[in-house]
């Protein structure tokens, strides 16, 4: 009998799992529909959109009167005699450039010496505190700090240096919103990076000891190359972080300004887009931007690949 | 982890100080939103105010509307929150535990999802938004009518209702989870539906209440999308864009106190969130960076 079962069985299983396969199909997509709806209408719709607008004239309203314009607002975007090549797009790769920098070098020294001390998970809550305020804190308490009668200012002239217009003086504006927002970003490289010191094991410096070398030793021939990939992550998407954020620049200068001095890409973008309705021009802007990062994107996927090549 | 190097007083050093870095200008935003008329904005500076009463705080929920923009707030923050969190589920429980055709594609899809930068879909969207069909007087083709979505508190929420991120994390965590629990579940007779609600959801409560905190923290802190279709109708303004759009409004001598008063409010909801669950929090953060 109970062959019998078994030898039924057999024969009706590869219909019944063609069923049931068939059935696990239909329940997926059911269980993805809401996402794969979004996907189409928030994020493929809109970037179809984005690129046929980068190549057109257009008024707004009326999706008729859109015309084809090529790459005519690329050549207006990109010309050397407009403001976005220079200063905006400089501008921009200066406050990407050093914001990473500085962060990354803060947080580096500030993870190293938080993985000796006890205490860590305090002291990783207090770096990550900016993370979690909003940036029209950041910016207005910061944009108080930089006045004349700040707090910065205060310092300075207790050290006995002259008071500096950080906003205000051209010179020092971009600088000036550079270090807020490298200090806004600190928290979150410091969270990764203690994670990756932790996966170093201990017995690397245990046997480092025996040899005689020193913390600055360890630090340079142990640490920092174990540490790479954790750091490669941190430096890219600071990076590409960087090259698009533009909500602190809106909330501590209002405009870009003085006189463009911190207008960075994806802002003049917005104020291209918003407040002259300029649509072409702006989605030009935006596309060259997204290039830029799509580049710096697929290298850290070659670096990535090329990484699991010599691993494995 | 004592064994590195002899006593850390070079690491206490940098720790230290950099803290103090950290939270000196929080301390100022705290300290100034005490700070009186003839306080704020002197020379010489001082970080203590002369008293710690509550007058800018009053005139913060009176100028500045507090009331209204915490309600907007919650509303979308919470439908966010609540959404992300279901659909981040769904999707991720199909990836990880289902099989079907185009599975892989999918997945890679998902993680493309990712790498496209906000900024790049923010005009696109927006006009979308405003020629949406059936919506604000619009017709079925999305024209005519005054302003399609921008004009409720919708169009701050549905542009975020799913995140690949999320689905991301979702389907990392269910991978782990035993199969022979799910086998289960059927043999028992509980078909897809029931088995995600009843045995896969409450196994999700770790990496539900990590995918939970980030969005929350993310969505109380958006910025330049409410700032956008608030322009047009100062209805939609939620803490930060209303706190930063309506200083010019304030009186001239005290307008930074009082909007310092305004922002210690709209922080501390998160900052106590944020501190409750902030093991959570780090352990999203890690997950994401370090695969």
């Amino acid at each position: 009998m109970t062959t019998a079962v078994s030898r039924v069985g057999a024969v009706a299983a590869p219909a019944r799992r063609v069923g049931k396969l068939h059935r696990e199909g239909l329940a997926a997509y059911l269980f993805l529909s809401p996402a794969l709806l979004f996907f189409c209408v928030f994020l493929i719709l809109p970037f179809l959109f984005a690129i046929v607008l980068a190549f057109s004239d257009w008024g707004g309203f009326d999706l008729s009167t859109l015309k084809w314009a090529g790459f005519s607002n690329f050549g207006d975007v990109l010309s050397f005699d407009g403001t976005f090549v220079k200063p905006i797009l400089v501008n921009t790769l200066l406050f990407a450039f050093g914001s990473v920098f500085l962060a990354t070098f803060g947080s580096v020294l500030v993870a190293y010496c938080i993985d000796r001390l006890s205490f860590q998970g305090f002291w990783r809550v207090l770096y990550f505190l900016p993370v979690v305020a909003t940036v029209v804190a950041i910016g207005n308490v910061w944009k108080m700090m930089y006045q004349p009668a700040g707090l910065i200012n205060a310092v300075l002239n207790k050290l006995g240096v002259n008071s500096v217009g950080f906003l205000s003086d051209s010179s020092y504006a971009l600088p000036s919103v550079t270090v807020v927002h490298a200090w806004a970003s600190i928290g979150g490289a410091v969270l990764i990076l203690t994670a990756g010191l932790k996966a170093i094991p201990e017995m690397y410096y245990e046997a480092a000891e025996v040899d005689g070398a020193n913390s600055w030793h360890m630090f340079w021939s142990i640490t920092l190359p174990l540490l790479r990939p954790a750091l490669l992550f941190v430096l890219i998407t600071q990076f590409i972080g960087g090259l698009q954020s533009f909500a602190l620049i809106i909330v501590m200068t209002g405009d870009g300004g003085p006189v463009n001095a911190t207008n960075v890409a994806a802002f003049e973008m917005y104020q291209r887009a918003f407040k002259f309705g300029a649509w072409g021009t702006a989605s030009a802007m935006a596309m060259v931007l997204f290039v830029i990062i799509l580049a710096i994107t697929l290298l850290q996927l070659w670096i990535a690949r090329r990484r699991g090549e010599e691993t494995s | 982890m004592k064994r590195r190097g002899k006593f850390p007083w070079f690491a206490y050093l940098v720790v230290i100080l950099g803290g103090v870095a950290m939270v000196m200008p929080f301390l100022d935003m705290v300290m100034s939103s005490f700070k009186g008329p003839g306080e704020y904005g002197v020379i010489p500076y001082k970080l203590l105010p002369e008293s710690f009463n509550l007058d800018n705080y009053r005139d913060a929920f009176s100028q500045l509307e507090l009331g209204r923009l915490f309600r907007n707030s919650v509303i979308v923050t919470v439908s966010v929150t609540i959404s992300v969190l279901i659909t981040s589920s769904m999707a991720g429980y199909a990836l990880a535990k289902l099989r079907f055709r185009g599975r892989a594609v999918i997945f890679r899809f998902i993680l493309a999802t990712m790498m496209l930068p906000p900024f790049l879909l923010l005009i696109p969207t927006f006009l979308i938004m405003l020629n949406w069909p059936l919506a604000g007087g619009n017709d079925i083709l999305g024209r005519g009518g005054d302003g399609g979505l921008t004009t409720s508190l919708i169009s701050l929420i549905l542009p975020f209702t799913v995140s690949g991120f999320g689905i991301f994390l979702m389907r990392q965590f269910m991978v782990s989870l035993p199969d022979e629990m799910l086998e289960a579940a059927k043999i028992d007779g509980a078909n897809q539906w029931q088995t995600w609600r009843l045995i896969v959801l409450p196994q999700t409560k770790p990496v539900a209440i990590t995918l939970g905190l980030i969005t929350f923290i993310g969505t109380w802190n958006e910025y330049i999308w409410t700032l956008l279709i608030s322009s047009s109708d100062p209805d939609l303004q939620t803490l930060p864009v209303g706190i930063q759009l309506l200083q010019s409004f304030l009186d001239p001598d005290r307008t930074m106190p009082i909007v310092m008063a305004g922002l210690v409010i709209s922080t501390l909801p998160v900052l106590v969130v944020f501190l409750l669950f902030q093991k959570y929090y780090v352990r999203g953060v890690v997950l994401s960076g370090l695969k």
